[in-house]
């Protein structure tokens, strides 16, 4: 198992070069703004905008620019400076990064628990009206971008601009260490926006992993025990039918962590996504490289982490 | 069946229809079915896939009543009415009093829980006692059923199990609480023949030293030949005959039994005695042939049993020997001569010179 | 599992009606009291709005959707950051916020001393004027120059010393160094020595952030670095200043990027030095979020205003219900459809004048917001420039192609004839490349623009990118020659016709390497001569006169189709007296608003 481990490990970090090394591609080889000549501006002399291209170390080749970033990384975990404000990414990076965590875990325990309650109700009485109303309303949720949904919630509920003054509205973000309530309570339209969708996914994946399930043989012996019903349900039937929903958990999350842009804008919340996406209407390359990076640290220690809860959660599930 | 002792069976069926609603129709899995099993003995139940053996007896349990299905009849267990009962008791004599051995084992037991915690969870589920209390009980019936070192294996979880010892694990289970009726749905069918030998003999030596009654539930004559005291045989959701196995085996009266027997292949038959497979197959149990079910896979059909549904009625001279057959007994009797002595159906029906009216 | 989140810049549907977002703006100045501005009743604008109105003290809250491009006052060059530099530092000259006639003398004591052959400028600096902490001693006059001096240095890449200081001596080839030219006699006067005589232009440039002091004994270790840091460490002259740590460090305190930024008192800020009342205690800015959000919350909330662009239904909204909250300003530049005078079959007059003809102006306007924030455009001058009303003043030169807003295809069609096309339809073979910009409502004016080019007979590919992508890789680059560029906009650096004419048209500017902001490659040699002999031109009236002949001359060549003098609205609370400045798009100035 620790040789297993080991072994994803090493493997993550080889993937880690390689999205770097694409990224770096990528934003130099598409027509994006050239940071340079957006740093000097117009009216500029061709001789300045070398000048500063020269500074920004545009100048070298690619694979010199390369190996100088990856470096930088490796000997002395410098991620790089921003080109606009001169803030180091490290920084900036570390700085976003629990406004995203808060919005993004919180979210994912309010469309865990939403989802799996409603999934569980609606496998036991398969057809019934309770079924059909629940699954409707998961695919009205299902469709509603995201985007729109904040608004909308915004303007129903916040206690700023909304129809019913109730929760703190856009911008009302502050950290958990300046004040918990604040920031839970700012926190809760968040929570909603990014759950909706997610828990009517999750209940769908519940409701037909359960009742797969429930039609299992071990279900029948369970019952043939004489074991109540609801431990029938709960302790044999879901721990069997969450093992799918685990794992997608984990890489729904892992992915969530890098990428959450939308809500955070909407209601104005300082985390990375938001970051990630000032960077690229400006074309400052270090910190669009370090969000990636992040992005793709996450996804890659989310999946060994799921493979890793899989030989708990399976124990036919053995690895070599 | 044996009604020997004269004393109350220990379960008795009584006209048990069970019929689920489909989209498709009705299907009538059992049609009226009434049998008896006594302490102490062995009721085997043979029949093809689809003639409603299994549906029977996850209905004594109530294993049937979540699924929207009609159930009439009784089924008494110990003078009470199993049917009647509600959930909660119900649930008391599951695995308790009354307790039911599936065919796969693989698939039968949780894959995620160990052994030793499933074995636990069924003790628990109906007696008050300490989990180190119960863990010792599991590792009592393991070796009782003759898994090697249980004391381990109580620990592993049941895809570490070979085929035999994951069955013999599943009987442990049954019968920790010392139920007073084992109902074995194909036990063996899943396993080896050497295996199944083995498991057989298990349950034999169980019965013995246990005293309690077994329902065995098989399509293969072998294993009631091995382990039945009485027989069942069950067609299109109806019993068509019953009687002791020795009764069942020297003088079959159906002849969907008679197929059953001679479709087996013996040591004692010759190379040439060719097999005599029963033509057709099972029919819908939503749309089931009129008259008598099996009609249409009979040699010896006639043409009024298109029309007439024979009832299960005593034999001549056998009165626990019944039967629902419209073919007279001396014809059933001459045909069974023919067809032991090695001829095909066809020779047998027309040496068996059959009148107009079946007699 | 990958859902629509991940897919992200095209969502996000910014509200940029007005100014663009690598635009700057600065000074104007008004040759008459009309303004002309059809401004409806209730609405505020920079010249009818009181100077003050509210109690010393407080903290005014700032929505921007639009984070700061630079704050080092040598580099900046955006409306957003201006806000800012001019509530932080003191230029030598600066506009007071309604009065756009004269500039006031800031740093300097008093107007520049312009010597007759318009080769030297001398100016006074102001005495008792003390930098912020950690630096808190006098500033000199060798800090101006300092100031100046680095523009040139290509750590800190001033982007528009060189249309300015390059008639200063040295200053071509500057580095960032001393530079022969500006000179310091003495601790209080500093001196420019001009190689030709744009003395007045010169002089009129110093209101740009460039000309406030920088002391060179802190700055200088900053600016050493690539690029200069001085701007997170900065210190300040003016009432306020960005919030800094024990160490001067603004950078996270004071300024957090796409984040926050605060302004609080300078403790060293004498108000009898200067004219700026400087009601606020504090002004904290939040940056970010979803334009129609804070615009609401700004309307609806307290001491808040929104100093961005709001989104189009925001301005709608509180036209509608909180008009006496909204602020409408002109002189807030213009739109106009560059086609490529070069390259492609633009190259003929008639063609040029065919499209100006054929284009639905008003539904282009119609398309930003209507009346409210837009004034159709007939000519290259905008209102408050001098010169507009000698160049034609609203309607615009008497031109055919001109007298129709809503497009005309019968004139249209009379010049296709004359460019070479019978039939009054384009029948050559190339297909015209559009570029435009993403936003709100950018792609829709690019639709109108592309359907007009459509009704001529063109075919055409229209592409849409971001807006910085737009002007630093498509529209003014040489070697893409696009033909069309419909969404490019022009805001003038100051109140002088050549800061609105010079750079997008002026042929002599154009780079073959490199961006250009003469997004049509204008190069007419009669109108690039004329621009040089212009730009010499000595005295307010005749400069005025002199650029309006070139305006009639640039609308007799159609160099590109105009459509909208944009007007610039702005959003507060309604517990705020907002006071806008004319010469900044009407950004609400922190130095003059107050809390009520």
């Amino acid at each position: 198992m620790i040789n297993y481990i080991v072994r994803r490990l090493l493997w993550g970090l080889v993937l880690l070069i390689a999205v770097t090394a694409l990224i770096f591609i990528l934003f130099r080889v598409l027509p994006t703004a050239d940071p340079a000549t957006l740093r000097a501006g117009r009216l500029q002399s061709p001789k300045i905008i070398a000048e500063i291209r020269a500074d920004l170390g545009l100048d070298k080749s690619l694979p010199a620019q390369f190996w100088i970033y990856l470096k930088g990384i490796l000997l002395h975990f410098n991620l790089g400076y921003s080109y606009y404000s001169g803030a180091s990414v490290k920084s900036l990076l570390f700085d976003r990064l629990p406004a995203t965590v808060s919005l993004v875990l919180g979210g994912a325990v309010v469309w865990v628990t939403a989802g799996m309650t409603v999934g569980i109700l609606s496998a036991l009485r398969p057809r019934s009206r309770r079924d059909r109303a629940s699954m409707g309303g998961a695919l009205l949720l299902v469709s509603a971008p995201e985007y729109w949904l904040g608004l909308i919630v915004l303007y129903l509920f916040a206690a700023d601009i909304g129809q019913l003054r109730i929760f703190p509205g856009s911008g009302s973000y502050v950290p958990l260490t300046t004040d918990p309530v604040k920031w839970f309570t700012s926190l809760l339209l968040p929570w909603f926006v990014v759950a909706a969708g997610n828990a009517a996914i999750y209940a769908r994946l519940m409701r037909s992993s359960l009742i797969e399930t429930m039609g299992q043989d071990y279900i029948r012996t369970a019952r043939a025990k004489g074991l109540s019903e609801r431990r029938v349900v709960m302790h044999h039937g879901v721990r069997a039918a969450i093992n799918p929903i685990l794992t997608i958990l984990a890489l729904d999350v892992g992915v969530l962590l890098g990428s959450a842009v939308l809500v955070e804008t909407v209601f104005n919340i300082p985390g990375i996504g938001r970051l990630n996406y000032d960077a690229i209407t400006h074309a400052d390359f270090p910190i669009i490289q370090g969000t990636v990076l992040m992005a793709a640290l996450f996804i890659i220690v989310a999946n060994i982490l799921v493979d890793i809860a899989y030989a708990y959660l399976d124990p036919r599930v053995r690895y070599s | 069946m044996s009604g020997e002792r004269g004393e109350q069976p220990l379960l008795q069926v009584e006209e048990l229809r069970v019929e689920f609603p489909t989209e498709d129709g009705i299907v009538h899995a059992v049609d009226g079915i009434t049998y008896q099993v006594h302490r102490g003995r062995t009721l085997g139940i043979v029949g093809e896939s689809g003639s409603g053996k299994s549906v029977a007896s996850l209905t004594t349990l109530g294993l049937t009543r979540g699924q929207g299905a009609n159930i009439s009849g009784r089924i008494l267990f110990e003078g009470r009415d199993l049917l009647t009962l509600p959930d909660r008791q119900l649930r008391a004599v599951r695995g308790n009093e009354i307790a039911m051995v599936f065919q796969d084992p693989l698939s039968s037991l949780h894959p995620f829980y160990k052994v030793g915690a499933q074995l636990i969870e069924a003790i628990r589920a109906h007696r008050e006692v300490s989990t180190a209390h119960a863990r010792e009980h599991a590792v009592e019936l393991l070796g009782l059923v003759g898994i090697p070192d249980p004391r381990r294996r109580v620990e592993e979880f049941p895809h570490e199990f070979s085929g035999g010892m994951r069955q013999r694990a599943m009987i442990a289970m049954a019968l920790i609480n010392d139920p007073k009726l084992l109902i074995a749905d194909e036990p063996t069918t899943a396993l080896d023949v050497t295996v199944q030998a083995q498991i057989l003999a298990l349950l034999e030596r169980l019965q013995r030293e246990l005293g309690m009654a077994i329902v065995i539930i098989t399509h293969d004559l072998g294993v009631v030949a091995e382990m039945a005291d009485d027989v069942a045989v069950m067609y299109a959701g109806r019993i068509v005959e019953t009687a002791s196995t020795e009764l069942v085996f020297a003088h079959p009266e159906h002849p969907y039994t008679w197929g059953l027997l001679k479709s087996i292949p013996t040591l004692t038959g010759g190379r040439e005695e060719d097999l005599v497979p029963i033509p057709g197959t099972p029919p819908s149990l939503i749309r089931r042939p009129s008259g008598c079910h099996f009609h249409p896979r009979c040699p010896y059909a006639q043409p009024d049993h298109a029309r007439i549904d024979p009832r299960l009625e005593p034999v001549e001279g056998a009165s626990s020997h019944q039967v629902a057959c419209l073919l007279g007994a001396h014809a059933r009797q001459r045909l069974w001569r023919e067809l032991s002595a090695g001829r095909m159906p066809a020779e047998a029906l027309a040496a068996a010179g059959l009148a107009e009216d079946g007699r | 599992m990958f859902s629509i989140r991940t897919i992200l810049p095209a969502l996000l549907a910014l509200a940029a009606g007005g100014a663009a977002l690598a635009l700057a703006a600065c000074g104007s100045s008004s040759s008459s009291a009309n303004t002309g501005l059809n401004t409806p009743q209730g609405v505020l604008t920079p010249a009818n709005e009181p100077q003050s109105g509210g109690h010393r003290g407080g903290t005014l809250t700032v929505l921007n959707h639009t984070d700061f491009e630079h704050i080092d006052p040598g580099t900046s060059y955006f409306s957003n950051d201006y806000e800012a530099m001019y509530a932080t530092q003191r230029p030598l000259y600066s506009y007071k916020p309604n009065n756009v006639t004269t500039p006031t003398p800031d740093m300097a004591e008093s107007d520049p001393q312009i010597s007759s052959d318009g080769k030297n400028i001398t100016i006074h600096i102001r005495h008792g004027v003390h930098f912020s902490p950690p630096v808190n001693r006098e500033v000199t006059s060798a800090d101006v120059a300092y100031a100046l001096e680095r523009a040139a240095n290509p750590n800190v890449a001033n982007p528009y010393y060189l249309g300015y200081l390059g008639a200063v001596e040295g200053v071509p080839k500057a580095n960032g160094g001393p530079v022969p030219g500006i000179r310091t006699p003495n601790k209080y006067t500093l001196e420019l020595h001009l190689t030709e005589p744009k003395a007045q232009l010169v002089a009129a440039s110093l209101v740009l952030p460039y000309s406030a002091a920088v002391p060179a004994d802190y700055a200088k270790r900053f600016d050493a670095q690539k690029p200069s840091e001085y701007g997170n460490y900065q210190v300040a002259t003016g009432p306020y200043m960005f919030k800094a740590n024990a160490e001067g460090k603004v950078l996270g305190t004071g300024y957090q990027p796409g984040k926050s930024a605060t302004l609080v008192r300078n403790p060293n800020w004498n108000a009898s030095t200067d004219f700026r009342p400087a009601y606020l205690d504090q002004i904290n800015i939040q940056i970010g979020g979803d334009t129609n959000v804070i615009g609401r919350q700004v309307l609806e909330g307290s001491h808040m205003i929104q100093n961005d662009t709001p989104a189009q239904s925001i301005v709608k909204l509180a036209y509608e219900k909180f008009r006496s909250q909204l602020e409408i300003s002109p002189n807030a530049g213009d739109h106009y459809i560059a086609i490529n005078n070069s390259k492609g079959p633009f190259t003929n007059v008639n063609l040029r004048k065919a499209y100006w003809a054929a284009l639905d102006r008003e539904a282009m306007n119609k398309a930003r917001g209507g009346s409210l924030v837009t004034i159709l455009m007939t000519h290259y001058l905008w209102p408050e420039t001098p010169g507009f009303e000698a160049a034609g003043g609203y309607a615009g030169p008497k031109v055919d192609y001109n007298e129709h807003p809503q497009g005309d295809m019968a004139v249209a069609e009379k010049y296709m004839k004359l460019a070479g096309y019978p039939s009054g339809k384009y029948t050559g073979g190339k297909t015209l490349t559009v570029v435009g910009s993403t936003g709100n409502p950018e792609p829709e004016d690019a639709q109108i623009a592309t359907q007009a080019l459509n009704k001529l007979g063109f075919k055409t590919k229209l592409n849409l990118v971001d807006k910085s992508v737009m002007y630093s890789k498509y529209c003014g680059v040489v070697s893409e020659a696009i033909d069309v560029c419909p969404n490019v906009g022009w805001v003038a650096d100051f109140g002088d016709a050549q800061a609105v004419l010079n750079v997008p048209f002026n042929g002599k500017l154009i780079v073959a390497n490199g961006t250009n902001s003469n997004w049509g490659l204008v190069n007419h040699q009669k109108i690039n001569e004329a621009m040089t002999a212009a730009e010499k031109v000595q005295g307010k009236e005749a400069r005025a006169n002199a650029w309006a002949n070139i305006d009639r001359e640039l609308v007799g060549e159609a160099v590109a189709v105009p459509y909208d003098w944009d007007k610039q609205a702005q959003i507060q609370s309604k517990d705020v007296a907002g006071v806008g400045d004319l010469w900044n798009i009407g950004s609400w100035d922190y130095n003059y608003t107050s809390l009520k």
